[in-house]
């Protein structure tokens, strides 16, 4: 499964909720699977959906908040999972795609090869799940529809496919349209 | 100054402690609206998020973590425009401060006039201008920052 298929996927199943989306070719390809209201597109300061997440999570505690993370932006910034395990927070579904590199870069390794996130997230008061099937991934998301946060779904994908075009919206305007549909 | 800022709309304290604003976040801590972060990035990143949610927040912090900061600054706050107070705790004023605070401290005004985050720096007479001033600031949805100078040694 490449992560073009695994977001549209998970996009699909996920409806109207809001989703803070990774800089990089996380939202490029969400952008072009399912541009919505409902998507917080990162452009630049990676590492912080998970952090942008947290925020949004705790003031709408009624809705379930979904991340679109990558393993590398994941790695730069895993001391929010010790803030949000700290937490938390009931409604908070943090999805990491793994493709264990730095795909929008041009595919420079990153440490999850050797690094097992779904035991740090465990460890850290996750709910975690793994897969590496499109059936797995949907199968996860039917079930943690009656499961309370944080959980997160490792999804392990493979390198691969285009990316998704440049996301057109400008930042103001992102930010804008997802407060006013939250 | 905690209080003020609780009650002219400041709803939300996010940050990574400082030495030099200890009583300001014992007091946010006794009021339980203080959420105190791994780093710098990570409380901006959640102010962010509480700002989409439309509240208001306060990232506090020493001018190192500003300093590690630049990034997400110029990067998420200032290109979404989130209306973002800072309040940073200025380590290296004094010229007898700890040697890594030297250089940070000789440049702090010269980094944020840089990136061009307007300031105001907090005194003894002035705080409660300061935090109208920031407040101000925050309805005009732009970001600020509120520097608290470290005049005393531990």
């Amino acid at each position: 499964m490449i992560r073009k298929d695994a977001i549209k996927i998970a996009s699909d199943m996920i409806c109207d909720s809001p989703i803070i989306s990774a800089n990089g070719y996380i939202s490029r390809d969400l952008f072009e699977a399912d541009d919505k209201n409902t998507n917080f597109y990162m452009i630049g300061s990676m590492g912080l959906s998970s952090s942008i997440a947290l925020g949004v999570a705790l003031k709408n505690p009624r809705k379930r908040i979904y991340v679109f993370d990558g393993d590398g932006n994941i790695l730069m910034n895993l001391g929010s999972l010790t803030t949000i395990g700290k937490l938390k927070p009931k409604n908070l579904i943090h999805l990491v795609f793994d493709n264990q590199s730095h795909e929008s870069t041009g595919g420079q390794p990153s440490n999850t090869k050797n690094i097992d996130l779904y035991k740090i997230a465990k460890s850290s008061n996750y709910k975690a799940f793994k897969t590496n099937s499109k059936i797995g991934l949907e199968k996860i998301l039917r079930k943690i529809k009656k499961i309370n946060g944080p959980i997160m779904i490792l999804i392990k994908i493979t390198k691969g496919g285009k990316p998704g075009k440049r996301i057109t919206h400008s930042p103001v305007t992102i930010k804008k349209r997802f407060s006013q549909n939250l | 100054m905690f209080d003020l800022l609780l009650r002219i709309g400041i709803e939300n304290f996010i940050g990574v402690p400082d030495s030099t604003m200890k009583h300001f976040i014992s007091q946010g801590l006794k009021k339980k609206k203080i959420l105190i972060t791994t780093r710098e990035e990570e409380a901006i990143g959640v102010a962010a998020g509480i700002s989409l949610s439309k509240q208001n927040a306060l990232v506090f912090m020493q001018n190192a973590g500003f300093a590690n900061s630049i990034s997400t600054i110029t990067s998420l706050i200032q290109l979404y425009e989130f209306p973002i107070i800072f309040l940073i705790g200025w380590r290296g004023y004094l010229k007898d401060d700890a040697p890594e605070h030297y250089k940070i401290g000789r440049i702090q005004p010269k980094l944020l006039k840089a990136i061009g985050i307007d300031s105001k720096t907090v005194t003894d007479s002035n705080w409660k201008e300061c935090c109208k001033w920031a407040m101000k600031k925050v309805n005009n949805s732009t970001p600020c920052a509120l520097i608290i100078k470290r005049e005393f040694h531990d």
